[in-house]
């Protein structure tokens, strides 16, 4: 028999807007004032020891499931069920008093997420070493720099020891080493059949992480199933690849030089936005000039799926010269081979004056693509490229 | 080493339509530790970073108590049952004071404390408790001025001093009614706030703190002893100052009016404290 640890079903949540809002919340009056189904008819459930990535653009309810599962709120319609114990890194720290020391904040905190004294007595060690601030653990809060009081945050609420642990974002606090030691939480979390939802924009920990992914807008479930589809099929709804990417670009105002399509093609020469990993790819730039430019600069930035700049380059770099007489040019790049892993990415292009100062053009997010490659899920590569490389093995080292 | 923690935050099966048949007041026995905690904040936090400390706790009973001596003594004679003045208005605005500072702080505990409301769920009343605990701090410290007054007065306390713990309790209760449902209102009508100074001004006068409760016309007793207030303090003198136990007809008008209040407020806070987080 399948082990369902949390249920919802059909629930429903309204949120009441404008100046009625307090009269509405208060006296439960539908006729009052504006109204926003933030979750609408929303049924799904999650088993034992899975690991669940929640997905969605910004404002698809996301935030309103986790704050529904963890009681803060409750549903307008429907209801819900949580088997066990339910602990949240949602705002590590939120109840963090400046005055007091760190000591007496790791038992406010943990009293706070619902941690008997004993108990934050017998793991007060763990969080402490965990933490990494044994020395300012008698030092106030206020003195603590912004790391520390997120480290000692994160530290009180990994080992609240819930069954069902909800994560947002909070991958992203601290140093690289503190991170590691986070996903090592997590990990262990897993090895003990725990059960987590994880919400992140970031793909790749969603991808690396989840058993399943849940993919939500506009308060319905749009898919829940295997990681890799339905983080595809949401991207794919996030950029209209393909489409967008030889869309004529509107004519900039005063400026010299323009920039009036890009367009990216694959291996075969197809501008249908999706490329291959391992294979060629370009990106068409086509420009206009109206008056004399002195040797402007193109440059490409290319991002990940939430527009997080992932590195770029000039045509100064290379020292190539673009052509700068009057009318249209086509000046193309040539990526050789495509070395992103999979996802969705997107460029950005920009025409830059001769010192590389002013922008005389620039067309974010000008075309974006999918890549099909090796994905982070199988978790043998990590991030966003696989840089060119080759190992070399010398056994019995040095005889 | 594993230590085995029963979890105790209970499983929970929540409809939206059945949630009054939740175990509010188990689930608050559960989480008296965390009442405790948000206790120690208040206190660390309030007389951190000041120079006169816990004295604080002390100088608004005692300031009250000097402007009441002028004004009600000196310039106006208004009676005192043969008692000096400065400890029969300071016997009793120990308890007034406990009573004013649990409700200001208590009626803003929610939307102070709005981060955590918004973020975190754990049974919002425990912030008001954690309020009137550290209130209860300061009144103890007050009430260290108020032994030294006796000595000094050479009143003598007889058994009936006693009154004055059941007494307190009431009062508890009822200050307990009252921030429940000013600090839910405080969340949706931040209007509370602002009113708040007025109607502690207003409620003072209407209480014998500075006057006798004999002062009040008898016409108007059945009225003016709906203030809970007014039969509490009345029997806080009378067990301190007198030797008396309370008057029970006042103090009959008075606990049903709390019992009432307390239960109702209660429901109250438990329904609105729903959507704080939403509405916050």
């Amino acid at each position: 028999m399948r082990d369902i640890v949390v249920t919802f079903s059909h629930v429903s949540k309204r949120y009441e807007l404008h100046r009625k809002l307090a009269r509405a919340a208060l006296f439960n009056d539908a006729k009052r004032g504006d109204t926003f189904w933030a979750l609408r008819d929303m049924s799904f459930e999650i088993e034992r020891g899975a690991t669940i990535g929640l997905i969605g653009p910004n404002g698809a309810g996301k935030s309103t499931i986790l704050k529904i599962l963890s009681r803060v709120t409750v549903p307008t319609e429907g209801s819900f069920a949580v088997k066990g114990r339910l602990g949240a890194l949602i705002e590590v720290g939120a109840g963090f008093h400046p005055e007091l020391t760190g000591r007496e904040n790791v038992y406010l905190n943990g009293a706070i997420l619902g941690m008997r004294k004993r108990e934050i007595d017998a793991k007060f060690d763990e969080i402490v070493a965990f933490s990494e601030v044994e020395k300012f653990l008698d030092t106030p809060l206020k003195f603590y720099s912004n790391g520390m009081m997120v480290r000692l945050g994160f530290a009180v609420a990994a080992h609240i020891d819930p069954d069902v642990l909800l994560v947002d974002e909070v991958l992203a606090v601290g140093d690289t080493a503190f991170q590691a030691k986070c996903l090592n939480k997590i990990a262990e979390l897993k090895e003990q059949d725990r059960t987590i939802v994880l919400v992140s924009h970031a793909m790749p920990s969603i991808l690396q992480h989840s058993s399943r992914v849940l993919w939500i807008d506009h308060g319905t479930i749009q898919a829940y199933g295997d990681p890799d589809e339905t983080v595809e099929s949401y991207l794919r709804t996030v950029h209209t690849h393909g489409t967008e990417a030889t869309e004529e670009l509107t004519a900039p105002s005063d400026s010299p030089i323009h920039i009036t399509r890009v367009t990216v093609r694959n291996a075969d020469g197809h501008a249908n936005g999706s490329l291959k990993y391992g294979e060629p790819a370009s990106v068409d730039i086509v420009y206009t000039v109206t008056q004399p430019v002195d040797d402007p600069v193109m440059s490409l930035t290319f991002h990940d799926v939430r527009d997080f700049p992932l590195g770029g380059l000039t045509s100064r770099f290379d020292g190539i010269r673009l052509d700068a007489s009057q009318g249209s040019s086509t000046v193309r790049l040539i990526l050789s081979p495509v070395l992103f892993t999979r996802g969705s990415y997107g460029v950005t292009v920009a025409i830059q004056d001769s010192r590389i100062q002013r922008y005389m053009d620039m067309r974010p997010r000008a075309a974006t693509f999918m890549v099909d490659g090796p994905s982070v899920a199988s978790r043998e590569v990590s991030g966003h490229f696989v840089l060119p490389h080759r190992w070399e093995l010398h056994p019995q080292d040095g005889r | 080493m594993r230590i085995a923690i029963k979890p105790y935050r209970p499983e929970h099966d929540v409809d939206v339509n059945s949630l009054f048949a939740m175990n509010y007041l188990q689930e608050l026995a559960d989480n008296a530790h965390l009442v405790l905690s948000f206790a120690k904040r208040d206190i660390r936090a309030k007389y951190k970073q000041t120079i006169l400390g816990v004295a604080w706790a002390v100088i608004q009973p005692v300031s009250l108590m000097i402007v009441f001596t002028l004004v009600f003594s000196l310039f106006a004679r208004v009676p005192s049952e043969g008692i000096p003045y400065p400890i029969f208005s300071y016997s009793v605005l120990i308890f007034w004071t406990f009573f004013a500072t649990s409700l200001s702080q208590g009626t803003v505990a929610m939307t102070a404390n709005a981060t955590l409301v918004r973020k975190i769920y754990f049974p919002r009343e425990t912030l008001l408790l954690a309020v009137m605990l550290s209130a209860l701090v300061d009144l103890g410290v007050a009430g260290l001025i108020l032994v030294a007054m006796f000595v000094y007065y050479q009143v003598a306390l007889s058994w009936a001093a006693l009154w004055v713990i059941p007494l307190l309790a009431l009062e508890v209760l009822f200050v307990l009614a009252v921030i429940l449902m000013t600090s839910s209102l405080q969340v949706y009508f931040r209007d509370m706030g602002h009113a708040l100074p007025l109607l502690l001004q207003l409620w003072m006068y209407a209480s014998p703190i500075a006057y006798p409760l004999t002062s009040v016309p008898e016409w108007l007793r059945p009225f003016y002893l709906l203030n809970p207030m007014a039969g509490i303090i009345d029997g806080f003198r009378r067990a301190l100052l007198h030797g008396e136990h309370p008057d029970f007809t006042y103090l009959g008008i008075a606990c049903p009016v709390i019992v009432i209040a307390l239960a109702g407020a209660y429901l109250f806070f438990k329904r609105a404290e729903r959507t704080f987080a939403d509405v916050i």
